[in-house]
């Protein structure tokens, strides 16, 4: 891996993967200050395919599908994350395409733009899981931008205006911290020669951080919908946790493994699946944000179980928090948490993006291996520890059903 | 290796040529070299709802679910605690031409995990046990006061899920219309009555039937030496005299002689549609490889036909989200055209995508449009290429539903020799806007 600078002192890191025929570029935008209006970093990521000085909607999306070029801009929680992937031939007319997106989007089709918007996102809340997921993050980061979803931009985003997009933007593109990195074959001077070429008008300046902190909860609180046609109840509980710069987050990580995180030999799924035939889908999951994590279990089920299925997770809680788990368990868990992490590198692509998001956060691209030593070390009261830090707060609740099984399960 | 057929077959993108070993009966081993620590195992049966009626739709898949309760050797659970404490992605998939099982792991020093891997899984293949106390006792689908709960209620909720996707319903509804008599008009998950009450008789039968010698293929995908891995697979993969059966052939169903209309209603906001057309066998390269071109000019990314005309250039923003697809099927793929709208242009919508499928039948298509398609195509195959599991799922379908893995060695050379003329002699041919099906799915306030 190699480290370079930009003119514009933006940081690039490089990892030469031989034999590779696409290469990664993968750009990095921390958000350092809330969003004004709810919806509005993600339609300009959207607005960015509308069309610039140059190029109209029509012409980049020709130019992109022509040369296969994937091209994703996403809004996350805490960056702006710009993925470039294309054949190692098209590398150069990539770069092009993506400094005049950058630098000359026009921001013309606003208002088309919002009615698309509105629009996909309609269709999303038309899953009742979907649906729930955006209530569970509205519950657990309420009165924070962590918890804004899919309804409130529905609700908000018709009050953006122009002003506040160009406004918005040029802090994006010329204040808000950025890092660069690539994973791929090819040639390093050039590529750094290109990225000078193409993304040389980006800025950095140093500001007071502007976000908003995220507020722990006080009492646990329970969110429901009632959805009369569904076949499955759907339950998300959570807590809020330590996040990526704490001293727990390997240990976290192998609780989440141990608990449910994917695969069919965890806790929740060998206990609520295969043992008591509740769900087909059951598991946790571990979101480390910058400014805070959530942990939560999720099933979906049948809706006469809904209290079943919370006992089982209370049951399932309960046992990590106060039982000290086999020798045998923590070292499956740690072998099975640190192998599975090969899988985040699998391709240029992935691997440029966790090497990014490492640097992002400040830890450093090699962060990686600093974290499987932490995690080939945790012991045992590691993790009872890192389970009663998580789980000894108040969580939030949200569930999806009929009225009636809400009812039946004293919810409503 | 007595008896053990060996050819090559170059696939674009790798270092080395892919290794085909077919033995005496009939059971193929492929090995694909991919440089790198993660190494992938799989083995694809040719088995799945094709082989299916109307009183064992779902046995397939139910079946998929049980081969991961245990083994003589080895007792339920066990396969996947052992392989996920080494890091291993454990799975299986069912679709309609085929199921497969996989394990990717890393293989370990001195190859290690890979034969722990390799073991374990040619145990779950050949030996599965299938406990009757882990299927649980058939049951009234009916009666809520069923207590004990195995792998029967898992697929139940499977299909429940199912039940509460959108998409999943409008294809559902799209697909079982598609066919008159062929097994691919069921939905692979079968239902609920089915799953509560197939007997364990029954999935050890099918068992039996399907997951014979020459019915299977096993692949390895990574950095191993193939000499070494093939004569290990064949010592692991011991059928015994486990006989072969002549599969079944069914006939290649014919489109519908008009167009089929279908309208379901949900608690929905939005409205959800499908447009689906019968295709070619999937062993036809050159026709399914015009489809795919089709499907990627008419709803493939931002700059396909139906994204920029009916969504960017819209007058009304009638459609919230449209593409197109191309499944492919051994007796005949599936074009699909689907689309999320507001409920309240229905019609228009329709009309807009018919206007679109009379186009590329009247019109063809621009040599700009082919030329970007192509080289589409061709990209997926670099892409395909990264990971050892997309390889091995690559080599499994063309293994699986097309027979033979030598259409990747002709593709770029088919993909080539398309014309123009090629895409509109099929769309006239194939997209006849009187034999389509159209299924809807419209929020329940429209049902009046």
């Amino acid at each position: 891996m190699n480290r370079y600078k930009l003119t514009n002192g933006i940081d690039v890191v490089i990892k030469n993967n031989k034999n590779t025929p696409r290469t990664a570029i993968v750009l990095y935008i921390k958000i350092e200050k809330d969003e004004t209006k709810a919806g509005l970093y993600y339609l300009i990521t959207q607005l960015l395919f509308q069309g610039t000085k140059n190029r109209t909607s029509a012409k980049l999306a020709e130019e992109l599908d022509e040369n296969a070029i994937d091209l994703l801009i996403e809004k996350k929680t805490d960056y702006i994350r710009v993925k470039l992937l294309g054949l190692n031939e098209d590398v150069e007319y990539a770069l092009d395409i993506l400094g005049d997106i950058i630098e000359n989007s026009t921001f013309e089709d606003l208002e088309k733009e919002k009615i698309k918007i509105k629009g996909e996102f309609e269709a999303d809340l038309d899953s009742a899981k979907i649906q729930a997921q955006d209530e569970y993050y509205r519950t657990i980061f309420e009165n924070h931008p962590y918890g804004i979803g899919r309804k409130e931009i529905i609700k908000q985003i018709d009050t953006i205006n122009k002003k506040d997009l160009v406004e918005a933007y040029n802090e994006i593109k010329y204040c808000f911290a950025k890092n660069i990195s690539v994973a791929g074959d090819y040639d390093e001077e050039k590529l750094i020669k290109l990225l000078n070429k193409n993304l040389n008008f980006l800025k950095t300046e140093k500001m007071e951080n502007k976000r908003k902190l995220v507020e722990e909860l006080t009492e646990n609180k329970l969110s429901v919908i009632c959805k009369e046609d569904a076949n499955q109840a759907q339950i998300f509980q959570g807590w809020l946790v330590p996040s990526v710069y704490s001293d727990e987050y390997a240990s976290i990580i192998v609780l989440n493994t141990i608990l449910g995180f994917s695969g069919l030999s965890s806790r929740l799924f060998m206990e609520l699946r295969e043992k008591q035939g509740l769900a087909y889908t059951v598991r946790s999951v571990y979101e480390p944000f910058k400014l805070k994590a959530d942990f939560f279990v999720y099933i979906a089920t049948e809706p006469k179980n809904i209290r079943t299925c919370l006992e089982g997770f209370e049951k399932e809680i309960n046992k990590i928090v106060t039982e000290l788990i086999s020798d045998e368990e923590l070292e499956n868990a740690k072998n099975n948490a640190i192998g599975k992490r090969q899988f985040y590198k699998e391709t240029n692509l992935l691997e440029a993006s966790l090497n990014g998001y490492y640097e992002f956060l400040g830890l450093g691209f090699n962060f990686e291996e600093k974290l499987i030593d932490r995690m080939k070390n945790i012991t045992k009261n590691d993790i009872i520890k890192a389970a009663e830090i998580c789980f000894s707060k108040p969580n939030a609740l949200c569930i999806l059903a009929p009225e009636k099984y809400l009812k039946e399960a004293e919810l409503l | 290796m007595n008896n053990v057929k060996k050819k090559t077959v170059f696939y674009p993108f790798l270092e080395k040529p892919v290794e085909i070993y077919e033995r005496e009966n009939g059971h193929k081993i492929v090995f694909a070299y991919k440089k790198g620590e993660l190494i992938n195992i799989s083995s694809w049966v040719k088995t799945g709802s094709i082989n299916e009626n109307d009183s064992n739709n779902g046995i397939s898949h139910f079946l998929e679910h049980l081969m991961f309760k245990g083994t003589k050797k080895h007792k339920a659970g066990e396969f996947d605690r052992i392989l996920e404490a080494k890091g291993a992605i454990v799975n299986a998939a069912t679709w309609k031409d085929y199921t497969f099982y996989y394990v990717t792991i890393s293989k370990g020093s001195s190859n290690k995990n890979f034969q722990e891997a390799l073991e374990l899984h040619a145990d779950m293949m050949l030996n599965p046990v299938i406990p009757g106390n882990e299927i649980g006792e058939p049951f009234d689908i009916n009666n809520p006061k069923i207590k004990e709960k195995r792998e029967r209620h898992v697929v139940i909720e499977e299909i429940r899920m199912r039940k509460d996707q959108p998409w999943t319903k409008v294809y559902n509804l799209t697909n079982a219309s598609m066919y008159q008599n062929h097994p691919y008009k069921r939905d692979v998950i079968g239902n609920e009555q089915i799953i509560s009450t197939i007997t364990r008789e029954e999935v050890l039968d099918y068992y039996k039937t399907h997951y014979t010698p020459d019915n299977i293929t096993t692949i390895i995908v990574g950095d191993l030496n193939p000499e070494e891995i093939v004569s290990e697979v064949i010592k692991e993969f011991d059928f015994k005299d486990r006989p072969n059966r002549a599969a079944e052939v069914f006939p290649i169903d014919i489109p519908a002689d008009k167009t089929k209309y279908i309208e379901d209603y949900s608690k929905i906001n939005t409205g959800f549609l499908m447009f689906g057309y019968l295709c070619s066998p999937a062993v036809d390269i050159k026709t399914s490889t015009i489809f795919e071109i089709i499907s990627l000019i008419l709803g493939s990314g931002q700059s396909s036909r139906m994204y920029q005309e009916l969504i960017e250039k819209a007058k009304i923003p009638m459609f919230n989200i449209i593409s197109s697809d191309y499944y492919h099927f051994k007796d005949g793929g599936n074009l699909f055209i689907q689309a999320n709208f507001k409920p309240e242009y229905k019609n228009e919508a329709i009309e807009a995508i018919k206007n679109q499928i009379t186009k590329i039948c009247n019109e063809g298509i621009s040599e700009k449009e082919l030329k970007k398609a192509k080289k589409k195509l061709k990209t997926c195959f670099a892409e395909n290429a990264e990971t050892v599991s997309d390889i091995a799922e690559t080599i499994g379908f063309y293994m699986t539903v097309c027979g033979k893995l030598e259409c990747v060695e002709e593709y770029n050379e088919i993909i080539d020799k398309i014309t123009t003329e090629d895409i509109k002699n099929t769309a006239e041919k194939y997209l006849n806007l009187n034999k389509a099906v159209i299924a809807v799915l419209m929020p329940d306030t429209y049902n009046k």
